[in-house]
């Protein structure tokens, strides 16, 4: 009996620190960087870093000095990047490859839309705690982007939860277990009609939510050196850029475990190397690409594509999911 | 084994910052231009970060005028350790035509420890990109020694 | 009823009522001079109203056993006078979940107030008249959603609305709080007095003022004179709910009150406008189309939350930002039950500005910053409040909110109506744009560059931070458990307001409405405890790793004069005073909705007479709603 409590309680804790989580959020997203950086540069015909870069990146900035500007308040300054941090893996814990998931059954896809914000708002805590005026202008930016994103967010889970809702038979579904099962069962989401616009609005606000270009406003390099990490150095910084790693990893595989869910073989191994593949392709679609044919927006310009271009698609999709096509 | 993987990657992932002192923007433009897809820094790793907090190397150009040294001075010491100063073109190493200017502060040298001097009116990319990577060697031995 | 023996339980309602009431009498008769302790001007009085404030508490905690989970009405007859020949005499208190879920968090809000208040108070001149308003109002709201008679309802709306309009006042020093007490003086007595028109207009035709019994003879006997009753009621109970079209005044109010009396406004007073409109369309008109009457409540309901989140963002104002977010939350509380966590949050936030206003004097966001420094738990009490109403994991307003969005959405799929669709959404959005606000605030307010006069600021006393953190402990449990909370609170109040039969026979009446069973099914799921159980292993390797990684190896100065190296990067300048915050934090956003914030700005001229236009013609378009829809 204790026995098998001790080895379920490993299990978890496989889980949280090895696979889905910790070990395999930091490779993969890492990778996923990596391999974005590189197509970039191969787009704009250079030869561009190493896949490894982000790793010697990370290793890099742990080596350095880390400095706490006086103007600092220390401790949310030094904790907000680790909060964030923690709180992706769990959200990656959430998220469903093809059947298998780690934590299904602890949170619905409205619990995820609202645990996206507290990596975010870690980041925005962390860049008011550290006093500087760049960091007040980007984390101005960064709530602006976020407010952006929701709505387009909003309408796109909305129809999902009415899609398979439908289809089941229960009206409505919000459990992220339930739409990777019924994908599993029916076939991935993509192949109906009411879902093709609202997988065009997801693939757009992917960008938007991992602050890559045309909207990564908030963290313009050029314009307000680095906005909320202006003040970071060291290993807090290095963590903040292995967040946005795993918030690259997370949106990506959001994404493939909403419309793709229904892709994979039924062995977890396999299907966790197809998933990653889709992510690749996510990736490489939705933020290599756009990356390398756009220049930065102004924010209110973000805002105004978000909440009228995006969500027109997302509504399309509610749209069509209401009267159950 | 991490102290080795950090030196490695620290010569692997320079980043560099960059303060114009004054500079005819001769020198900005050709550093610009090893980023073009011709050269391509960022194929050693090379990146401009947008804050001195996240650089590794700073990069000097522009003969440092009146107005700025206190500017550039307060900017490097800004940087976390280890870190390089470089300086770019004749003006931060000489004062070049400025020299002798009542405005103008060059040599940089004076002021603070400077790691390499990259020479040139403007300087060659090939000769930028020679210069980063002494820098970066320098910086890899920095890091050892913390 | 066993009168002789006055520890049955079937008394605690009164008692929790009068205690106030003694309260307010014993300190008013003990005069008006303040004592010489400065750390407590109003001497005994203070703990008289605390013990007044606790004993009430203790009296409704007592009650829960009986009422939320035994399900008993408590029917009390004052004076033992009853019915007779069928139609009710007396003055009845009737206590039944949906009273007792609204009188416990009023009481708890009253306390937390209370003893922040001594220590809060203590710059301020004539405090023991302070502590006298304070029992009234206690009291008032107490009688109110304990009242079983809607006569005694009307008479308790009015002692609570004039002890808050003279508490509104009450600091005259400050600027616009005569302005801001007049304009709800002035509304909120055309608020009462519509109150009291729908009251006599029910007693003209049934020749009861007992709840009950109207609950068991209106059905039935519907005619245009009870709509239009019911429209004079509703817009009476607006006024003192501050939603929409009211809430210019709650601004006000809230700008000019002290804190202390802001937690009352926000956290007592308008649930008790909330509790008279439910008591209203669930209990007494509930035949009369009420769907209909929902989909009303919540289409006003998601109007006030728009129109006020969007209003907050434009404030510069710490507390009128609090004020104006306190009615949004309104809106989620007309939509559903989070009016319990509301409370709580709400209560903690304005206590929060409190200590703010006592320590630096101001409330302009454009003058603060950096608070975190000198006040680091005030800060993270803020921080609790700020992550609560704006429905971030694991906190309390995430529980709440995230049910009425199921809620809410089921409902729009049942029954087909787009406009709980369109409610669905706007409350998702409306959560991020609290966010954004909340972020505004704690950079302006607690992050960011501290000012040179705030300099020598201090953490504040022990006493308010105590008030705060009773609030911030009850968001968390409450955020942490709400399955428990829903079984315990929500659920039998939930209940009782859907099962009038036995609210009316309880009373002693008669009536041909049939029990209702309510039962709650979820389509999503959230489990708060293993969640955080989840991110506290993560946190803990991450910091594990972090630590062991010599993460905490920072540089850092303590020197007065701090070296270039720990200034923080100007492009290289010198280091001065640069806070980014203040009003118009979210330009980006703003700058897409000018043409609507510049017609809101319009709109919302500051003057009386406007708003008493305003609440004319509300009650002219509810008038019609009645007289069309139902």
């Amino acid at each position: 009996m204790t026995a098998s409590i001790f080895l379920n309680g490993l299990q978890y804790l496989g889980y949280i620190l090895i696979f889905p989580g910790f070990l395999f959020c930091f490779l993969c997203g890492m990778l996923l960087t990596g391999i974005d950086r590189k197509l970039v540069a191969r787009m704009q015909k250079r030869v561009g870093p190493p896949i490894l870069q982000p790793f010697y990146d990370f290793f890099k900035l742990c080596g350095k000095e880390t400095i706490v500007p006086a103007a600092a308040s220390r401790t949310t300054f030094l904790m907000a990047p680790l909060v964030g941090l923690a709180a992706l893996v769990v959200i990656q814990l959430f998220i469903p490859i093809r059947g298998f998931s780690a934590f299904s059954g602890m949170a619905d896809i409205i619990v995820i839309l609202y645990l996206l914000l507290i990596p975010a708002l870690a980041a925005i805590l962390g860049a008011a705690a550290s006093g500087s005026p760049y960091a007040g202008v980007g984390l101005s930016r960064e709530m602006v982007t976020i407010i952006a994103c929701e709505l387009p967010l909003v309408l796109v889970l909305l129809a999902i939860a009415k899609t398979v809702g439908n289809a089941m038979g229960t009206g409505l579904c919000f459990s992220l277990s339930e739409i990777a099962r019924y994908q599993v069962e029916n076939g991935s989401l993509i192949t109906k009609l009411s879902m093709i616009p609202a997988a065009v609005a997801f693939a757009m606000v992917i960008p938007g939510e991992t602050g890559s270009h045309p909207f990564d406003t908030a963290e313009a390099e050029t314009e307000i050196c680095e906005g909320m990490h202006a003040e970071y150095s060291g290993a807090p910084l290095a963590v903040f850029k292995l967040s946005h790693a795993v918030k690259v990893l997370t949106m990506t595989s959001l994404f493939v475990a909403l419309f793709f869910g229904g892709v994979g073989t039924g062995i977890t191994a396999i299907d966790g190397v197809i998933v990653f593949a889709l992510c690749v392709v996510a990736t490489a679609l939705f933020i290599s690409f756009v990356h390398a044919v756009t220049a930065r927006l102004k924010i209110e310009q973000v805002f105004k594509y978000y909440w009228t271009v995006v969500s027109g698609l997302a509504l399309i999709s509610l749209v069509l999911a209401w009267y159950g096509l | 084994m991490f102290k080795n993987l950090i030196a490695e990657s620290t010569a692997k992932s320079p980043w560099l910052f960059h303060i114009n002192s004054g500079s005819c923007n001769g020198c900005d433009i050709e550093l610009v231009a090893v980023l073009t897809p011709r050269y391509d820094v960022e194929r050693l790793g090379f990146k401009l970060a947008g804050s001195p907090r996240q650089a590794d190397i700073v990069v000097v150009t522009g003969p440092v005028t009146k107005l700025s040294l206190d500017r550039v001075l307060r900017t490097i010491d800004q940087v976390p350790d280890p870190k390089c100063v470089v300086t770019m073109g004749s003006c931060p190493q000489s004062g070049n035509v400025f020299k002798g200017s009542y405005s103008v502060c060059a040599p940089l040298s004076k002021y603070v420890h400077v790691d390499v001097d990259i020479a040139g009116c403007a300087p060659k990319p090939e000769a930028i990109i020679d210069g980063l990577a002494k820098a970066t060697e320098i910086l890899k031995t920095k890091r050892g020694q913390m | 009823m066993n009168f002789a023996n006055m520890t049955d339980y079937h008394h605690f309602p009164i008692y929790a009522i009068m205690v106030l009431f003694l309260g307010a009498f014993i300190i008013a008769a003990s005069g008006g001079k303040p004592s010489k302790n400065p750390n407590n001007p109003a001497g005994f009085r203070a703990w008289i109203a605390l013990i007044a404030t606790a004993a009430s508490l203790c009296f409704l905690i007592a009650l829960i056993r009986p009422v939320m989970l035994g399900g008993e009405v408590i029917a009390y007859w004052m004076g033992s006078r009853g019915i007779s020949g069928g139609y009710a005499i007396g003055i009845a208190l009737e206590v039944d979940a949906l009273s007792l879920f609204f009188a416990l968090l009023i009481a708890t809000a009253v306390f937390v107030s209370a003893v922040y208040s001594i220590r809060y108070m203590v710059h301020d001149d004539c405090v023991p008249q302070y502590y006298v308003l304070y029992c009234l109002l206690a009291g008032g709201v107490l009688g109110l959603v304990l009242s079983g008679d809607i006569f005694n309802m009307f008479v308790m709306v009015e002692i609570l609305t004039f002890a808050a309009v003279a508490l509104t006042a009450f600091r005259t020093k400050v600027y616009g709080a005569l302005e801001a007490a007049f304009k709800y003086l002035v509304v909120g007595c055309m608020g009462s007095t519509a109150i009291l028109t729908g009251v006599i207009m029910l007693y003209a035709q049934y020749h009861t003022l007992n709840l009950a019994q109207l609950a068991s003879l209106i059905p039935g006997t519907m005619n245009n004179a009870t709509k239009l009753a019911f429209a004079f009621l509703y817009i009476g109970f607006s006024t003192k709910a501050f939603i929409v079209p009211f809430h210019p005044l709650a601004a006000d109010a809230h700008g000019a009150a002290p804190a202390s009396i802001s937690v009352l406004i926000s956290g007592v007073l308008t649930k008790s406008g909330i509790y008279g409109i439910m008591r209203l369309t669930y209990f007494l008109f509930q035949t009369m189309g009420l769907g209909r009457m929902q989909f009303m409540l919540v289409f006003i309901g998601s109007v006030s939350m728009f129109v006020c989140v969007t209003m907050a963002l434009a404030q510069h104002d710490f507390k009128r930002l609090l004020a104006y977010h306190s009615i949004s939350q309104i809106g989620y509380v007309l939509a559903a039950y989070h009016a319990m966590n509301h409370t709580l949050f709400k209560g903690l936030l304005f206590l929060a500005a409190g200590a703010v206003l006592h320590e630096t004097g101001t409330t302009d966001l454009g003058k603060l910053g950096g608070l975190s420094k000198k006040m680091p738990h005030t800060t993270v009490l803020f921080l609790i409040g700020a992550f609560s109403i704006s429905g971030v994991p694991p906190f309390n307003g995430f529980a709440s909110k995230w049910m009425i969005y199921q809620a809410s959405y089921q409902k729009a799929v049942d029954t087909g109506n787009i406009g709980f669709l369109l409610v669905t959404v706007i409350a998702l959005v409306t959560s991020t744009l609290t966010l954004a606000s909340f972020v505004k605030v704690s950079q302006s307010v607690f992050f960011g560059q501290l000012p040179k006069e705030y300099e020598n600021v201090k953490e504040v006393p022990f006493g308010m931070r105590l008030a705060m953190g009773i609030l911030a402990a009850l968001c968390v449990v409450t955020g942490l458990f709400p399955k428990s909370v829903t079984a315990l609170l929500t659920e039998p109040a939930a209940k009782a307001a859907a099962n009038v039969g036995s609210y009316i026979t309880s009373m002693g009446f008669k009536t041909s409405l049939p029990a209702v069973e309510v039962s709650f099914v979820e389509a999503g799921v959230w489990e708060p405890i293993n969640w955080l159980l989840i991110l506290c292993i993560a946190l803990l390797a991450v910091t594990i790793v972090a630590v062991a990684g010599k993460y905490d190896r920072v540089s850092e100065t303590t020197s007065e004069n701090v070296e270039t190296k720990y200034q923080l990067f100007y492009g290289g300048e010198e280091n001065v005073y640069s806070q980014v915050g203040g009003g118009d934090l979210f330009w980006g956003f703003k700058h897409n909705w000018r043409h609507y914030f510049d017609f809101m700005h319009k709109l919302h001229s500051g003057v009386v007479n406007d708003y008493a236009l305003w609440a004319v013609v509300a009650l002219a378009l509810a008038i019609v709603y009645m007289m069309i829809a139902l």
